[in-house]
């Protein structure tokens, strides 16, 4: 079928071919020559058994290098290395199975020196197969890619594994005195010739990690009185640098070189370090808090490692979080809360200088502080020193300033700084004020607070019973450091209050000098003080002889005034007489008035009781106080509501007739603000009262809008509906669709 | 039993006695206001801070009662004619009736 011409064509091509192989030499020498070299070149490069000798021992120098000089002329080179590496991997099956045994042996167990070993066989049957070196790179480059390919196919995940724990074995120990592993530097040279160390770098980094981590926790978790960082640097450099010294500075020749080897590795390190020591004190930082200010160390770490790491929002995110579970919940104190808030701020200035994290973090807990019906009275309490015993909020050392009001930027301050970058479009540059101008801030306005403290005032100075003028005095003091902060205006009602404190005694002084009586009241400006709960006590016997007595002279003295009595408030000191023994007692004038009416008669029902001393008693008040009396062993109770004095102790319950009584040491009741916003509503019942009466039934914006009307009326509507409610409840209105009408008579 | 009281520390508020208030049933807790300025008797005046002695009242021969120092201030304008600003009869200045008639303390501050 074929042509001539292809005929002579292939005759031509396998007649060109035959003279390479040939070598142009006489009849087929040159055939016989090539297939010598060739199986000598063969014979050379074949993958051996580990007990097999080198080829160097068959074969001298020269002749292996005629016979590849041979080959190359023929150009079968090529020919020669696709051979070469076939063979290989016909042989790779034994050293999978070595590497399957050792594999096998160190997951039985556990132990690295069967994956050393490994490395170290494998090093061997790569050394032995290894083309010799004279025979070009292309060769060896081409055998070491093909080797690690065919061994990083053998290697099972098993071995990962144990390779990292290999790693691992090798770092420097945590504990400080167990003696650090020798350098294996053999081993690591065995990991770089085979190729481990550059496809297992991410594993070899993570185990730097893991260690570093390992060591961060072990020895900076709860330590926070100190900074930790220079330590832990110290560490690096001590511990951590030469190892990586053997992985990453390898090749190094000099000092220099090594370092500028590890500048990449060794920050990246340096980071993680950072970022665990961060995340640590992130997770502590509740506690790190509270125990301010003795962990200021972990608050100067916390602010290095969050400008090396951003951390920021995580910081904010779990300082809120473990707030929100641990802080702000019914079962915390609010005096607690507020301490606590206090050291976050001085905890986050520490951290964060600008506020941002401060104001991301404090948002909620003043939201929750300010839902809390007793904030204000913290705050003041603690302002006058009045805690018991409990730290004080303020630093005593801070100066004593004007209450701050959050001003507006003054853009044309030539140190005026943008705002950070992560504050959100609500953060308000607040400059760094003092404490108290912060707690202050969490309320719209200091009037608030001004109207707690005047109540708190008004309690302690009705609670300075004998003529103590060092505690007047320190009142006084009080304010004046008071005034600085809210300035004089506000506290004017405080200052009359304690010219009312220092007048009474005056008084007090020249009605004694005319006519001595027991009874030293306060006498206070009715407008100044907080409204006091007014309960009509009728005060019996001689009781009331002494007021009445003592007004008598007041107003001879003061001709154009009166007194009106506040009989609820004040104490009483007395002495009974009883048949068998004689007690001593301060007791409030409810109970005095009580024990007065039992010196007239023994037996009376509480009822009787409340009606000789005015309707206004109530029950509850009206029992306590007769409790008091039975606490001391001088009142039983004889049947429902009826008592009985005992003129003679009853010995079956022989109590020590107690100097002082509980009820007696509490401070006179002041209602709170919140009462006393009740109390003002009810001003305007006669407002509402008159109206419902003229016009018939109302609906309550009705009555909202005429009560603007009445000067200073600022309720809003919801507020005057909370009224309405409770008046509903008192029956004395109705309410049907929405109309209000009064219930008639 | 005797009931001994050795100490009492009581409290009591002080009232000006304007003369009307117990007589005639009118004490009420609200208290009345000056008819000039509109403060309780017991406050004082917008230009005092104290109240008491340092911004007494004064009391008119029409029975109308102000604070002092609001009812000069307006007898001083001319508009005030000298009269009462409430019921627009002269002015003049009258003994107050106290339930206790001793006088002696009361011109220490005219």
């Amino acid at each position: 079928m074929a042509t001539d011409a292809l005929r002579a064509q292939v005759a031509a091509k396998w007649q060109e071919s035959f003279s390479r192989l040939n070598q142009n030499e006489a009849g087929i020498v040159g055939l016989l020559n090539f297939s010598q070299a060739w199986n000598i070149a063969r014979e050379c490069m074949r993958p051996r058994g580990l007990d097999e000798p080198d080829p160097q021992t068959q074969y001298d120098k020269a002749t292996f290098q005629a016979s590849f000089e041979l080959l190359n002329k023929c150009r079968r080179l090529p020919i020669l290395l696709e051979t070469f590496l076939d063979d290989m991997r016909n042989h790779f099956p034994v050293i999978k199975q070595e590497v399957d045994q050792y594999t096998l042996e160190y997951q039985n167990t556990l132990d690295t020196t069967h994956i050393l070993n490994l490395v170290f066989r494998l090093l061997q049957w790569y050394n032995k197969w290894i083309p010799r070196q004279e025979l070009g790179t292309t060769l060896q480059s081409a055998f070491v890619l093909s080797f690690q390919t065919h061994m990083f196919s053998i290697l099972s995940p098993a071995f990962v594994r144990g390779f990292q724990a290999l790693c691992a074995s090798t770092l420097p120990p945590t504990d400080p005195d167990a003696i650090a592993p020798e350098p294996n530097v053999k081993m690591w040279e065995a990991f770089e010739t085979l190729g481990l160390l550059d496809r297992y770098e991410n594993i070899i980094a993570s185990v730097g990690y893991e260690h570093i981590e390992a060591h961060v926790i072990a020895t900076c978790s709860g330590q926070w009185s100190e900074s930790m960082l220079p330590e832990l640097r110290k560490w690096m450099t001590d511990k951590v640098v030469p190892w990586m010294l053997l992985m990453y500075g390898r090749n190094a020749t000099t000092a220099d070189d090594a370092k500028a080897m590890l500048q990449n590795v060794g920050s990246r390190f340096d980071f993680h370090m950072a970022k665990t020591l961060c995340d640590l004190r992130t997770k502590e930082i509740f506690d790190i808090i509270i125990d301010f200010p003795d962990s200021s160390g972990a608050l100067q770490d916390l602010k290095e490692c969050l400008l090396r790491v951003d951390q920021r929002a995580a910081l904010v995110h779990t300082l809120r979080k473990a707030n929100h579970k641990r802080l702000l919940h019914p079962g915390a104190d609010t005096r607690l809360i507020l301490s606590q808030y206090v050291a976050t701020i001085k905890c986050l200035r520490i951290v964060d200088p600008p506020g941002v994290l401060l104001f991301k973090v404090a948002d909620p807990i003043r939201r929750y502080l300010r839902e809390r019906p007793d904030t204000i009275r913290c705050i003041v309490s603690n302002l006058v020193g009045d805690d018991d015993g409990g730290d004080s909020l303020v630093d005593e050392s801070e100066p004593i300033q004007p209450l701050q009001q959050s001003e507006l930027e003054d853009y044309t301050d030539p140190n005026w700084e943008p705002e950070p970058v992560d504050a959100g479009p609500d953060f308000r540059a607040n400059k760094p004020s003092d404490v108290i101008s912060t707690l202050v801030s969490i309320y719209d306005s200091k009037d608030l607070f001004v109207k707690e403290l005047q109540v708190l005032l008004a309690q302690r100075l009705l609670a300075i019973t004998d003529d103590n003028a060092e505690k007047v005095e320190k009142e006084r003091r009080n304010i004046e450091i008071l005034k600085i902060r809210f300035g004089e205006a506000a506290l004017q009602v405080c200052e009359v209050m304690l010219k009312d404190m220092t007048d009474s005694k005056r008084i007090d002084g020249h009605v004694q000098s005319q006519k001595t009586s027991i009874i030293h009241p306060t006498i206070i400006s009715k407008h100044f003080w907080p409204m006091l709960e007014a309960t009509e006590i009728v005060m019996p016997g001689q009781f009331r002889a002494l007021q009445e007595e003592y007004a008598k002279e007041f107003s001879t003295f003061k001709p154009d005034k009166k007194l009106r009595w506040l009989p609820h408030l004040g104490t009483v000191h007395l002495e009974l007489h009883l048949e068998d023994r004689t007690i001593e007692t301060d007791v409030p004038p409810l109970e005095a008035a009580f024990i007065e009416l039992f010196s007239e008669q023994d037996v009376w029902s509480m009822d009787d009781l409340i009606a000789k001393v005015g309707s206004s008693v109530d029950k509850a008040a009206a029992l306590k106080a007769l409790l008091t009396w039975v606490d001391m062993g001088i009142l039983k109770e004889e049947g429902e509501n009826t008592f009985k004095l005992l003129e003679v102790a009853e010995t079956s319950t022989p109590r020590e007739a107690r100097t002082v009584s509980n009820a007696a040491m509490e401070l006179p009741s002041a209602p709170s603000v919140q009462q006393q916003q009740a109390e003002q509503m009810r001003v305007y019942w006669k407002f509402i009262e008159g109206m419902l009466k003229n016009l018939g039934s109302l609906s309550i914006d009705r009555i909202q809008a005429m009560l603007k009307l009445a000067p200073g009326y600022d309720q809003t509507v919801e507020q005057l509906g909370i009224f309405m409610e409770a008046a509903r409840q008192e029956d004395l209105v109705d309410v049907y669709d929405g109309l209000w009408k009064l219930t008639p008579k | 039993m005797k009931v001994e009281i050795k100490n009492w520390h009581a409290v009591a508020q002080w009232r000006w006695d304007t003369g009307v208030s117990e007589a005639n049933g009118m004490d009420d807790d609200e208290g009345d206001v000056c008819g000039i300025c509109r403060v309780p008797y017991e406050g004082c005046c917008p230009a005092c801070k104290i109240p008491g002695d340092d911004c007494p009242l004064i009391w008119g021969e029409c029975t109308h009662v102000f604070h002092m120092h609001c009812l000069l201030k307006w007898i001083g304008t001319t508009a005030s004619k000298q009269q009462c600003p409430m019921d627009r009869r002269t002015w003049g200045q009258s003994v107050p009736i106290f339930s206790s008639n001793t006088l002696s303390s009361f011109c220490s501050y005219c």
